[in-house]
């Protein structure tokens, strides 16, 4: 099922989508670089520390406060003009070395919700 | 909104592949799970008729010192903005730097992953069009 869903403490969040159209672009970011249909399926779970983290530029009104986070992905690609597919191993066995999750304000929303 | 982002995930072919992706989801914030879905090209701006007030579309505004060249090219980390959307409040999660294994469809084993694959989720209120907007979006 395509979609993101929350865990009943929040802690948990998953997100997944299949069949996403993207784009094969080996030579990116070359100006000329040719590009390929493709489609992307993947599923990425992130889960919440107990490890508070705030990150706030008033110049640049954005503040993000929320925990530092475990993030794992699985994905499947297929470039069908080529014939050619890749599938990670199984989500357990993937690294992120960042990750957060939490709420952010910024733009107009940034001043209005100053405490 | 033609695209929220584009970034590479690091997949392996020949070194590796450089998937270049502009995707972007929009669905409306009603309930979890939330489907996922295109986002419609509708919220371009429209036209006015009979002369009234232009308000921009409905797309979601890009954060304005990141997206020269329509791109999202900052890697997650801390102390820099994190959302792809500027005037956005919500739930926000971003994470970079993936690297694990793989296979090919020809049972080649493969590494995968970069410092910029880069994914995240945001789900929340936007204002653009000069109203607040609710949407899920996904970063890939």
């Amino acid at each position: 099922m395509s979609g993101l869903t929350f865990s009943s403490d929040g802690k948990t969040a998953t997100l997944q989508m299949t069949n996403v159209p993207i784009i094969d672009q080996p030579r990116w970011p070359a100006m000329d670089a040719e590009t390929t249909p493709a489609f992307l399926d993947f599923r990425l779970v992130f889960a919440s520390t107990d490890e508070p983290v705030k990150y706030e530029d008033p110049m640049r009104q954005y503040r993000f406060e929320g925990f530092k986070a475990i993030a794992k992905l699985e994905a499947s690609v297929r470039v069908p003009s080529i014939d050619f597919a890749f599938k990670t191993d199984p989500l357990d066995t993937s690294k992120c070395d960042f990750a957060v999750m939490g709420e952010e304000v910024n733009g107009r929303y940034y001043e209005a919700s100053k405490t | 909104m033609a695209q929220v982002d584009r970034c590479a995930i690091g997949l392996t072919r020949r070194r590796w592949l450089g998937f270049g992706i502009a995707t972007a989801v929009g669905t409306s914030l009603r309930a979890t799970p939330v489907q996922s879905q295109s986002l419609p090209q509708s919220c371009a701006p429209p036209i006015p008729q009979n002369h009234e007030p232009s308000n921009g579309g409905s797309c979601p505004y890009p954060i304005p010192w990141l997206d020269k060249n329509g791109n999202h090219n900052q890697p997650a980390a801390p102390n820099v903005e994190l959302s792809n959307i500027y005037h956005f409040k919500g739930k926000l999660a971003r994470c970079s730097g993936f690297q694990g294994m793989g296979a090919d469809n020809q049972g080649n084993r493969q590494a995968w992953g970069t410092p910029t694959t880069d994914y995240s989720y945001m789900a929340g209120e936007y204002w653009a069009a000069r109203q607040a907007h609710q949407g899920v979006f996904a970063h890939t």
